[in-house]
Order: C-alpha cells, then sequence, then structure tokens
C-alpha cells in the first residue's frame, strides 16, 4: 500500500463539498432528489478505494462525476490537482453494464478508446491483444459480444479500460452483472491485475464481502442525501489472492464495522419511511 | 448460418413450395388463357410477346431508362430520409415541431401528390424523380428515425466517457451503428416502394420507360403484351428486395440469434 502521495500526485483524487441534485418534471410537476449532499473526501494516489452505503445513497452518481460524466452542482473534483470538467485521459471507466459495443468485434472494443485518443490503428491492435491476454481472452479476440458470457464481456470491459493506461480505474459495480462463482474469480484477477500495475481505483460496490475482500480503504457514505459516513482502513496483507482473505479475523471485523453502520442507517430509513420522504 | 455450405439439395428443397405453387397457378392460367371466352392472355402469349418485345429492344431499352429514374429517385430519397432521420430523430425541437405535419404528410398516398408534381414540376425528370423519391423518401426517413431514437443511452455515456466529444463523433461512434439495423430496414422498404413510384410516375406524369410500354399497350387493349410489360415490375421489386435483405443480414453479422 502506498501511503506516501499526497493529494497533489498525478494519481490522487479530491472530491472537494461535491453535491448534486437531480431535478425534473413529471406530468407538469417539478420534482428533485438529492443524490449528494456534501461530500468531501480525497483519494490516494495508487490505493484501491471501495465505496459502499445503502442503495440509492448516490455511489454510482459520485462516481459519474470523477468520470466527468455529469457535472456537480456544488463542489469541485480535482484529479492531480486539476479540476475535472469532463472525461479525460487520466481516467478510465469499467460499467456495471459492460458497455461494449455489440457491432463490434473483442478486439475493436478494446482498441476504440485508444482510436480515440489517435493512437495509430496497428498500434491500437497490438496494445488491445496484449491487454485481452491479460485477462486471459486470448484467442477470442475476432468474436461479438454477445458471443461471450456475462464475466467474459466484463473481462473485455476491464481489458479496454486498462488498455488506455490511465492511473485512474473507476469501476461500477462491475461484477453486479454477473454471477456469483464468476464473481469471485474476477475478484482474484483483478487483485493480480492491480498487483502487477498499480493504479487508483474507486470501486463501488453494493457488496460488503467484495468492498472488504478488495479494498485499501472504504468509503462509506450516508443514505441521502449522501455525505462520508465513515472511511474504514482494511488491515490486510497484499497480496491478498493467494490466501482466503475471509477467513482472516481483521476481514470479520471490517465486515462487523461497516455492516452496524448500514444496518443502522437501514432501521433509520424504515422508521423514519414517510417523514422524510420527497 | 454462416458455417452451412451450400447444398442445391437443400435449396431445391428450400424453393419447393414456391415452384409448387408456381406450377400450379401458371398451368391453370394457361389453361383458362387458351379457353374460348378467356379475358387474360394464356402464358405462353405472355413468354411470346416478352421475347417479342427484348428481340425488338424496347423491353430492355424501356428497362433501363426506368432503372436510371429508380436509381436517382432512391439515391436521393435514402440520403435525404437518412440526413432528415437523424435529425428529427436526435434533436427533440425539431422533433416536437416537424413530426406532426411529416406524419400527416406520410399517409397521404403518392399517386395523390402527382398532379403537385406536375404543376409544379412539369413533366421533366425532375417531376418523374420526385414522385419516386417521395415513394421512398418516408419509409427510409421513419426507418431511420426509429432508430436513432432507439440509441442505448449507456452505449453513448461509453463513449462519452472514451473522450467522444462532439456531437458528431457520438453519431459517427454510437448513434449510426446502433441504428445499422433499423436503417437497412428502411432502405429494404423504400426500394419496393421506389418501383411503385416508378411505375406510377411514368404512367402518370409522363409516359417513358416500362409505363410507356404499359399505357400503349393497355390503351390497345394487346392483353399479352401488357401482361409482358408488367411482369418485370413485381420480379424487380423482388429482386431488389431480396438484395438488401441479404446486404442486410450481412450488416447484422453481430445481432444475436
Amino acid at each position: 500500500m502506498s501511503k506516501s502521495a499526497g493529494p497533489l500526485d498525478d494519481a490522487g483524487i479530491e472530491i472537494d463539498g461535491v453535491g448534486k441534485t437531480f431535478r425534473w418534471r413529471n406530468k407538469g410537476v417539478a420534482e428533485e432528489v438529492v443524490a449528494l449532499g456534501k461530500v468531501d473526501f480525497t483519494v490516494r494516489s495508487n490505493e484501491f478505494l471501495a465505496v459502499i452505503g445503502p442503495s440509492g445513497c448516490g455511489k454510482t452518481t459520485l462516481l459519474r462525476t470523477v468520470a466527468g460524466l455529469i457535472k456537480p452542482d456544488r463542489g469541485e473534483i480535482r484529479v492531480g490537482g486539476r479540476p475535472v470538467t469532463g472525461p479525460g485521459e487520466d481516467r478510465a471507466v469499467v460499467f456495471q453494464h459492460f458497455g461494449l459495443f455489440p457491432w463490434k468485434t473483442v478486439v475493436d472494443n478494446v482498441k476504440f478508446p485508444l482510436r480515440m485518443r489517435g493512437v495509430p490503428d496497428k498500434e491500437a491492435a497490438a496494445t488491445a491483444r496484449a491487454n485481452l491476454k491479460k485477462v486471459g481472452l486470448e484467442g477470442f479476440e475476432r468474436s461479438y459480444p454477445h458471443q461471450l458470457s456475462g464475466g467474459m464481456q466484463q473481462r473485455v470491459g476491464l481489458a479496454r479500460a486498462l488498455a488506455t493506461d490511465a492511473r485512474i480505474l473507476l469501476m461500477d459495480e462491475p461484477f453486479g452483472a454477473i454471477d456469483a462463482q464468476t464473481r469471485e474469480f474476477m475478484q482474484e484477477q483483478l487483485m493480480k491485475l492491480w498487483d502487477e500495475n498499480k493504479k487508483t481505483v474507486v470501486f463501488v460496490t453494493h457488496d460488503l464481502d467484495e468492498a472488504v475482500s478488495l479494498a485499501d480503504r472504504i468509503l462509506v457514505l450516508s443514505r441521502r442525501p449522501s455525505r462520508v459516513r465513515a472511511v474504514v482502513d482494511v488491515d490486510l496483507p497484499r497480496p491478498r489472492w493467494d490466501y482466503d482473505v475471509r477467513s482472516e479475523p481483521a476481514f470479520a471485523e471490517a465486515r462487523r464495522t461497516i455492516w452496524e453502520m448500514l444496518r443502522s442507517d437501514l432501521v433509520e430509513e424504515e422508521e423514519g419511511a414517510g417523514i422524510h420522504a420527497i | 448460418m454462416r458455417s452451412e455450405r451450400f447444398s442445391p439439395r437443400a435449396a431445391l428443397g428450400r424453393a419447393a413450395p414456391h415452384l409448387a405453387f408456381a406450377v400450379v397457378f401458371f398451368g391453370a392460367w394457361e389453361l383458362y388463357g387458351r379457353s374460348d371466352d378467356a379475358q387474360l392472355p394464356a402464358v405462353s402469349a405472355v413468354a411470346t410477346a416478352m421475347a417479342d418485345m427484348t428481340a425488338d429492344g424496347s423491353l430492355p431499352s424501356a428497362l433501363g431508362s426506368s432503372m436510371q429514374l429508380l436509381v436517382i429517385g432512391f439515391l436521393s430519397a435514402a440520403v435525404a430520409g437518412f440526413v432528415g432521420g437523424v435529425l428529427l430523430g436526435r434533436y427533440r425541437p425539431l422533433d416536437r415541431t416537424l413530426m406532426p405535419f411529416l406524419s400527416a404528410l406520410y399517409a397521404v398516398p403518392t399517386v395523390a401528390l402527382v398532379p403537385l408534381v406536375l404543376v409544379w414540376l412539369g413533366f421533366g425528370l425532375s417531376g418523374r424523380v420526385t414522385v419516386v423519391f417521395l415513394s421512398c423518401y418516408f419509409p427510409i426517413m421513419m426507418n431511420v428515425y426509429a432508430g436513432v431514437r432507439d440509441t442505448p443511452p449507456e452505449l453513448i455515456e461509453v463513449s462519452r466517457s472514451f473522450l467522444v466529444r462532439s456531437e458528431f463523433g457520438l453519431l459517427r461512434t454510437v448513434v449510426i451503428p446502433a441504428a445499422v439495423p433499423f436503417i437497412m430496414s428502411g432502405l429494404r422498404l423504400g426500394i419496393g416502394l421506389g418501383v411503385v413510384g416508378m411505375a406510377v410516375a411514368e404512367v402518370y406524369l409522363r409516359l417513358g420507360g416500362i409505363g410507356a410500354l404499359i399505357a400503349a399497350y393497355g390503351a390497345t387493349f394487346r392483353l399479352d403484351y401488357l401482361f409482358a410489360a408488367i411482369i418485370p415490375l413485381p420480379l424487380l421489386g423482388l429482386l431488389l428486395t431480396k438484395l438488401f435483405t441479404l446486404i442486410e443480414r450481412r450488416a447484422d453479422a453481430w445481432r444475436a440469434g
């Protein structure tokens, strides 16, 4: 774990008082929901950060603002000290829905971000192949996404993000749509890849076990309008893929701490139902 | 499936129902045509007429000039339909303003517009091309529109996240590729209606091509020659539609199933 890096290091992310309110009209009536209240947090360079919170708490919204896909209404996000105004070369996103272009072959999907960055075709193809090999998809270059299983599709999504060589990987519940056994295997693969090539990872998940087994730190968000509820350090040795992380006492401890928080939020929500509803 | 080899026997097997129908249908037609009080020329008489018109060059040259009209009208409708469909599908204000009128226009039969075209554009090529254009434009435009409206928003987001910033970039990387199946079926419908428009233009606007043959033989009640002039139209429609189905299948290789 590299704790030395300060917020001004290239791959650090400063989330500075960020808030987001979604507004829309429903049959002529203005409605709104405050997705993010005011989030202050700094992601260290090269750390693996998991973001967890009650469902609908705005985890994905937070990730999308960091990705530059939506603009916050309040506050600012800085990457390497520079304000985020939109998507950038320093960040790559892995989507829950995989986000593969169904009309492109596997290799063309992985080439896509490189071509958009102006990398020549041959070079992009070579990089794409190398990254597909990394995720164990050698031989599937010419397949179309629909011919692959969910787990394999997400490995293409991962290879595409890795191929950009962005220093920050933004993962939005990447294994949420994958069956349980494949998911565990994917987590193991992700740990190996991350050990080989350290990047700043922001990993949004609603799966507590997943968060604890992968992350250095876990950012726990409160329910809407979300704020930082707590930051929990996970004190488990790395590399984590060559032993059973889940049987460690530190795993159980971190898990319990976070579960208590999530649980109390759930209880409050049940009791407050109808009072705090917008 | 691609991997399937072409086998003459299998092809014959697939074609068997059509062939059987053709034999029964044309056989019955031939028998009726040979009877004394027939209102129809026998198939053999139609075939003779067709051979005659081919030999004297009138059918091929008519077909050639009709095809020219069809190609110009269809291609201009394809370009305009594509542009119109993309603009209407992608820009809400334009959609809201124009769509009701376009839908209304879509419902007007092209034949009903022929007199207008005649008044505005006269008998020349531009008038005839306009009739063909009007026949193919709407199915193409409406399909492109539906395809563009159907773009998965999450793929737009993927494209944006990988640094596609301009509207043109989004059209090129997501919106248009995602709409390809719709675009292809629009073109397929368009070409079929284009053949109809072509005949309408040639019969009602200015006699020329196949339309002129139909009108001339119709006026002189030479039914065998009339049929020989009509038959190329459905054949042409069938052939072109089939061609577009093949291209469509090519373009859709990535789709599941």
